[in-house]
């Protein structure tokens, strides 16, 4: 990561505009305890409150990192029901980065926001059908299947 | 401004300055070797 991954110019300015960035040893205590780090690389997404909502274990190019965190900003915002923000910030991932590996639990995402928000129960039903379309062998794909019935 | 992460080494002052710039946390934890 410290080699080809944090240095891109890309990565760094995402990273300067959306986020404040804590680097610390995988063994330093106590907070390798308290997070429960078993391997690195380890990168977490916290609230600013400190809370975890997003892990993601091993290495990641930029162009797989910046969506990655991406979905992690937008789960802490859907996580604290600020759904429009969790939206813009999904929107934005499938749009930049829409054949990442975390393109799909976005999708998921998007359309569980769009539910929340609008309590329009078409919303799960669409974005089962994106990813039915978009991303047929995908795990989430297969989370999405009981909303293919509504 | 250089362009490389500024990274914090503390995780209060980061989150500190998360409250204070409405900023999520990107907490990386490495082995140098």
């Amino acid at each position: 990561m410290g080699a080809v991954t944090y240095p891109d110019p890309k990565v760094v300015q995402f990273i300067r505009d959306n986020m404040v960035p804590i680097q610390v040893l995988f063994d330093a205590q106590p907070i390798a305890t308290e997070f429960n780090v078993k391997w690195t690389p380890t990168i977490i997404t916290l609230d600013p409150e400190g809370k975890e909502h997003h892990r993601t274990v091993g290495f990641l190019p930029p162009e797989e990192l910046i969506p990655s965190l991406m979905l992690g900003i937008a789960k802490s915002d859907f996580d604290q029901e600020k759904f429009g923000e969790a939206l813009s910030m999904l929107d934005k991932l499938l749009k930049e980065y829409p054949r990442s590996d975390s393109a799909p639990e976005a999708t998921y995402h998007q359309g569980v926001s769009k539910y929340k928000s609008t309590h329009d129960a078409k919303s799960l039903k669409a974005a089962y059908e994106k990813l039915q379309a978009e991303y047929p062998s995908s795990e989430w794909t297969k989370r999405a299947y009981p909303y293919r019935l509504i | 401004m250089a362009n490389i992460i500024q990274w914090e080494k503390d995780k209060g002052a980061a989150l500190k300055r998360a409250r204070a710039e409405k900023k999520h946390v990107l907490l990386d934890f490495f082995n140098p070797g």
